[in-house]
């Protein structure tokens, strides 16, 4: 734990320094403890001091430079008076000895200003000597300066399932025998490339399948979702993977797949709560737009510039506001009728229209049966309507609902309130009014199943933007704003499109300092665990300056010059030996001794937990999703089909139900459906799926998932249906192969782990199977039950039942829940 | 050393879990959600000595209106039927209900209201038994927030922020304080809603997430039906010794990996997989009611065997309590009478009334109270106005209403018996000693003994807190 702490501050802890870098050593500290009150925003900005700028830090005699002593900066720094010691004692926050140290020798060296060294331009570093492949070359670099050394390979059996698992989030078959560098290849043009690298996208871009809040009706946009996965396979360049998904319609003579790509700032939430005002939805609408992008091309947080001038970076609301302009200019109006908002495209088909067809038919039945109903039950004059009956009297919500609204206009609110209040008064009226119910729902369910894509357009008279006080959307001020770039960045190319496509094309401009060093780096997190940033969502001053800087901006030079080739950057990564390594946790250290004692580094930075000196290969529990997946692929079960709409896998019972007081149900589909990749499966906004823990809630943008470990993480790998079918029918395939216990017990270990079990191991298993046969026979036909694919009824129950358990264990390893 | 000693002498679940957990164990431990240590990354806590050790929130979802049910307002009758005056309202904003209803007339309240015990508090003749219990709560009257629309004004209250993505307050306490309990998650949730099933406001589960803290602190959401806790039982057929078995095979597989790679994730995976295992008997030891006697059933109503139920979840609130629990957030839907008042409101309180004042009564018995703290109350509060036809009293309603509602608390470190804050005579602005949302996070914080401002989380390169920059805390509601 101690080395946890020591890490965070590793950034600075790292190098053995010659000299102060600024954007390195100095500006964390001062974004830190003092732009809170003295950095980029003027409006809270205390005694008109500000020190993110160089001009204004220099005037006076706040910092001189050359004459540390004689600056009032360090003059406050040290101060022992609680009036005058900077940071104040109520920020919270405080200084370092060793901060003061560097401050101090900063100032003495001249106070170097420099920019934050993510929104300088991407200059491509030296590549170091020492190692064939760059990647290696500059960790071997920083590994030699703290005395380290990389471990050796990983077993090749290691690695090929490794590889399996980052490129298509698959393992690999058992009968896996290319070389590694054939299988790289091999994976990098499989069609389940794309499905794996989708993941982490839909995770940024919010994707589900409903609306989320109240009522959560559903939406279409798998489309979309499929148009991910068939460009990430086709190795669409990222620039233009960007320009279709923010500005594909504003491109010359848009084709439908580019219209299509816009959906991707249609995936956000929309509120459509009862009493909602609509303008306030497509505000916050936009602004999700904005944050979005922020997060997911610029690394910025721009969501802090909506209600004022930044904190610590420099941006403005005006920024803010300007971005807004572009993504303000859709024709929504912000009414949440249904998952499928206006502007969308119309993707349907005549079988989702005829089944529309027929809902509505059988709607139009029922409430006819009704209406002869209620002629008895509530009998009123000839010709008169019901609000003249009776049921104007009924309590709570029926008059409205049943007296004031004709049978086959009762939605399903009302008809579950009026079920409610008949079910014990009326059996025959509460039937009816349960079909009708029925009718509706499959009405509405066939309507939202028609396919029709959200997607961007641009209204033919434009809005006028202007900023909003404190971001609320009733409080516009009287400062006009069209659309620009945050001032702190190169400006957009002359000629360029004021508009979205504008915006995309300054996105993935090769003077953009952001998009390639935040894309490169999220590439690096879903492989390692870790960022070379570890602030995936933070490029900002206050996010983390990456120890492994110069690699980082290599990578996103050559991702960049390579024309933004994502295949090409993941073949580079997965074929350095960095990535190739043994991820064993044993230290090597050349000269540890001379390192710590050289580089003043403390001995526990020598485990280095979360690996970020690379001396060891990647090793973490892997994502829920690639679990299931996982899981399904070793028992065989898997279904390989891509793409289409959304599938219901097992879910245990009621959640749906539960979460929306019954107006949703669960319709759990059969067959094949069942074993599709997780990537198919729907996603309710409100309670997503109930096996996918530590994942994004996909309700706003997430570029880092979080990876912890709870109890109720191995409850679901341990008891849920998907998992123990899965070892049930593994079972079932090793019991098939020819051989005795001995050989089926190395089969089984072989195909979940993809290596032979060690002696010890096999001592283990052995001991095993002998337990749990002895207390498998008691529950043994209920346990081959579990999950819906056939049991071979020529196996003993008993038999396979201890084999099932065995099975179910092996899939719990930790070993085999990690990618290693 | 083989692989065997190594579990033996590293990892018997005695040196897991017993009182002297070291090495391998207390490393494990630490990063496990029930671990009885707080987050390694968060500050030291408590700031100062907390005068709670736990909280139950029974949050009442959909707003409970507080004219009808705690803030008489004499004038609300006088003025019934009338105008009520537009130097009240002041051009504030309303949800799209009554946003362009044209009239505004005053609604008297529905009910009678008397003053109770000591403390001379008023509350209305529908929650005789929360009045009955007055002495010990701690009214606040002068509530305000500032969302009219029930998702972001819960995501408000419970997170601090509007909109999704902020960790909820029991996340908040568990990641700064850890757990006192070993066997059960620190941060619990509970739903149910009325009878009547009126409404139909959901129970999102940002309500109880972890935001931008890890995942592990978000609330384990109890249900309502089947396993309280998801996928708790063992696959059908599969018995507990069996499950032991297996789990003693995987755990000597996962320690010869642990030895012969090294990674001290595997040691955690360990002790996770031993804590699912524990935890699949402490929940349904927590559930089974077998030996409450009757009389206190009876204190809780005639709802509270029913799974899923308000009675219920008290009851079981209780029992997380007593359990170490630290953070139980109980919501109630079915408060939101826009066209029902009149028939609704009743029925409503009936089903809460009895089980939130027995739950008081009863951690107060067991001498829980004292660092239990107990806060009822919603999201906002409902228009002094009339919501509908005043000439239909059938269908007369109140809207959504954010400048004044009333909340109670009461246990730890709360005075007892005790009215802080006043509305405006029409019930319609805080007027005197006003609390906001973020004063009343800042206030649980205290109690917890921990400063709101300097409890911190560093997120996209801000340090955030569960008050933004705001709150204060409310002094004169402390004992």
């Amino acid at each position: 734990m101690k080395g946890f702490t020591f890490l965070l501050t590793l950034a600075i802890a790292l190098p053995c320094r010659a000299a102060v870098d600024f954007s390195r050593d100095i500006q964390p500290i001062l974004s830190e403890n003092c732009y809170h009150c003295h950095g980029p925003d003027a409006n809270h900005r205390k005694a008109d001091l500000r020190l993110d700028d160089e001009k204004a830090a220099k005037t006076g005699k706040i910092i001189l430079p050359g004459k540390a002593n004689e600056s009032e900066l360090i003059h406050r720094i040290v101060s022992d008076d609680p009036d005058e010691v900077m940071p104040t004692p109520k920020s919270n926050r405080k200084l370092t000895d060793s901060q003061k140290k560097l401050l101090k020798q900063w100032i003495a060296e001249g106070a170097n200003w420099g920019k934050h060294w993510a929104f300088e331009p991407v200059i491509r570093p030296k590549v170091p000597t020492g190692a064939k492949h760059p990647i290696d070359a500059f960790v071997r670099q920083k590994l030699a300066e703290v005395g380290l050394e990389p471990n050796p390979p990983a077993r090749r059996e290691t690695l090929v399932r490794r590889l399996s698992l980052d490129l298509i989030g698959l393992p690999p078959d058992p009968a896996e025998k290319s070389e590694p560098t054939a299988l790289i290849e091999k994976l990098l043009s499989s069609v389940h490339f794309g499905e794996r690298w989708a993941w982490e996208w839909l995770d940024a871009a919010r994707y589900a399948d409903t609306n989320g809040y109240q009522g959560d009706p559903e939406r279409t946009m798998w489309p979309w979702r499929d148009w991910v996965v068939s460009a990430i396979n086709a190795n669409m360049p990222y620039d233009q993977f960007t320009v279709w998904q923010i500005a594909g319609d504003l491109l010359p003579n848009a084709t439908e797949e580019q219209k299509i790509a816009t959906g991707f700032n249609r995936n956000h939430m929309i509120n459509g709560e009862g009493g909602r005002i609509a303008e306030e939805t497509r505000v916050e609408n936009v602004m999700d737009r904005v944050e979005t992008t922020g997060t997911v091309w610029l690394g910025l947080t721009m969501q802090c510039t909506k209600c004022h001038d930044h904190k610590f970076d420099p941006l403005t609301m005006r920024d803010y506001y300007a971005l807004y302009d572009a993504f303000n200019q859709t024709s929504e109006d912000g009414v949440a009728r249904s998952g499928q908002a206006a502007p969308a495209m119309d993707l349907s088909t005549p079988d989702e229209l005829e089944r529309s067809k027929k809902a509505e038919a059988m709607v139009h039945a029922i409430a006819n049966e009704l209406d002869a109903f209620e002629l008895k039950k509530f009998p009123r004059p000839a010709g008169r309507p019901l609000t003249e009956s009776a049921a104007i009297d009924l309590p709570g919500n029926l008059p409205a609902y049943i007296a004031k609204t004709v049978p086959r206009n009762r939605g399903v609110d009302p008809l579950l309130e009026a079920i409610g209040y008949f079910k014990d008064k009326d059996s025959e009226y509460t039937k009816l009014l349960q079909r009708l119910l029925a009718a509706q729902r499959e009405k509405l369910a066939a309507k939202n199943a028609v396919t029709k894509v959200m997607i961007m357009d641009t209204l033919p008279k434009l809005r006028e933007t202007y900023q909003l006080e404190k971001g609320a959307y009733d409080k516009p001020t009287t400062t006009k704003v069209s659309f620009t770039t945050p001032a702190v960045l190169p400006p957009l190319a002359d000629g360029a499109p004021k508009n979205r496509l504008g915006l995309a094309q300054w996105l993935v401009s090769r003077q953009n300092p952001l998009t390639a060093r935040v894309t490169v780096n999220r590439f690096w997190q879903s492989i390692f665990g870790v960022g070379l940033v570890k602030t995936a969502e933070d490029f900002g001053v206050q996010g983390e300056v990456p120890p492994h800087r110069e690699l980082l901006d290599w990578l996103a030079a050559e991702f960049m010059e390579s024309g933004w080739d994502v295949k090409r950057l993941l073949r580079l990564i997965v074929t350095s030996e960095t990535y190739q390594q043994s991820s064993e946790h044993v230290v090597r250290a050349s000269a540890r001794s001379e390192g710590v004692k050289k580089n003043g580094l403390k001995p526990e930075l020598q485990t280095d937990p979360e690996n970020r000196l690379l001396a060891r290969g990647p090793r973490f529990r892997m994502p829920a999703w690639m679990l299931r997946d996982q899981a399904l692929a070793l028992s065989g079960l898997l279904n390989p089909k891509l793409g289409g709409p959304g599938v219901k896998p097992y879910q245990p019972e009621g959640i749906w139900e539960e979460a929306t007081f019954g107006k949703k149900t669960y319709q759990q589909d059969h067959g094949e459906a069942l074993y599709r990749r997780t990537l198919y499966v729907f996603w309710r906004r409100i309670v997503g799926p109930t096996l996918l823990f530590d994942n994004s809630t996909r309700q706003v943008c997430a570029v880092k998932t979080s990876r912890t470990n709870t109890p109720l993480h191995a409850l679901v790998t341990l008891n849920d249906t998907t998992f123990v079918e899965a070892a049930r029918v593994l079972s079932e395939k090793v019991l098939h192969l020819s051989g005795d216990d001995e050989t089926h017990l190395k089969q089984a270990f072989q195909i979940v782990t993809h290596r032979e079990p060690k002696a010890d191991e096999l001592g283990v298993l052995r001991r095993q199977l002998l337990a749990l046969r002895q207390q498998a026979a008691s529950g043994a036909s209920k346990l081959l039950k579990v999950g819906e694919a056939k049991t071979d009824p020529a196996l003993k129950p008993a038999e396979h039942a201890a084999w099932t358990s065995l099975c179910l264990m092996l899939l719990n390893l930790d070993e085999v829940v990690s990618k290693e | 050393m083989n692989a065997f000693e190594f579990q033996h002498q590293q990892l018997s679940r005695r040196a897991l879990f017993g009182q002297g957990a070291v090495g391998i164990g207390s490393l494990a431990l630490g990063s496990l959600m029930a671990s009885q240590q707080p987050d390694p990354l968060a500050p030291a806590l408590p700031h100062f000595a907390p005068k709670a050790r736990r909280v139950i929130y029974l949050l009442q979802n959909g707003a409970p209106s507080h004219v009808d049910l705690f803030d008489y307002k004499p004038l609300l009758k006088q003025r019934h039927g009338m105008q009520i005056p537009e130097s009240v309202v002041g051009g504030k904003r309303f949800s799209t209900m009554t946003g362009g209803q044209a009239a505004r007339p005053v609604l008297g309240e529905i009910t009678q209201f008397s003053r109770h015990g000591q403390s001379g508090a008023t509350v209305s003749s529908f929650l005789p038994r929360i009045g009955a219990m007055a002495d010990e709560l701690c009214f606040i009257k002068s509530m305000h927030t500032t969302q009219v629309n029930h998702a972001p004004a819960i995501t408000f209250l419970m997170t601090g922020g509007e909109q999704a993505g902020r960790p909820a307050m029991g996340a908040w306490l568990s990641y700064g304080l850890g757990s006192e309990t070993e066997d059960l998650p620190a941060f619990v949730v509970m739903t149910s809603r009325d009878k009547e099933a009126s409404c139909g406001q959901i129970f999102y589960d940002f309500y109880w997430g972890s935001g931008f803290l890890p995942s592990k602190y978000q609330g384990v959401k109890f249900r309502g039906s089947g396993d309280p806790v998801l996928y708790l039982s063992n696959p059908d057929g599969m018995s507990r010794e069996l499950r032991r078995t297996m789990l003693d095979g995987l755990g000597e597989l996962n320690a010869i990996k642990l030895r012969d790679h090294g990674d001290p994730e595997t040691a955690t995976r360990i002790a996770q997989y031993e804590m699912a295992y524990r935890m699949q008997s402490s929940v349904p030891e927590l559930t089974d009611l077998s030996n409450e006697p009757k009389h206190i059933l009876d204190m809780y109503g005639p709802d509270v065997l029913r799974q899923g139920s308000y009675a219920y979840n008290c009851l079981m609130a209780r029992r997380l309590a007593e359990r170490g629990v630290r953070f139980v957030q109980l919501m109630h839907a079915g408060w939101d009478q826009h066209r029902n008042l009149n028939t609704q409101l009743k029925i409503q309180c009936t089903d809460v009334d009895a089980p939130s004042a027995a739950l008081v009564k009863d951690l107060k018995q067991r001498g829980l109270l004292e660092d239990t703290l107990v806060i009822w109350g919603g999201e906002f509060g409902r228009t002094p106005f009339l919501q509908g036809d005043i000439t239909n009293t059938k269908q007369w309603g109140r809207d959504h209403h954010p400048y004044a509602f009333t909340i109670w608390m009461a246990g730890g470190g709360i005075r007892a018996g005790m009215t802080h804050g006043e509305s405006d005579e029409f019930g319609f602005n805080a007027a005197k000693d006003k609390v906001h949302i973020h004063d009343l996070q800042a206030t649980i914080m205290h109690l917890m003994g921990i400063d709101h401002e300097r409890f911190t989380f560093r997120f996209q390169g801000r340090q955030f807190r569960l008050t933004d920059v705001h709150g204060e805390v409310v002094k004169p509601v402390l004992a």
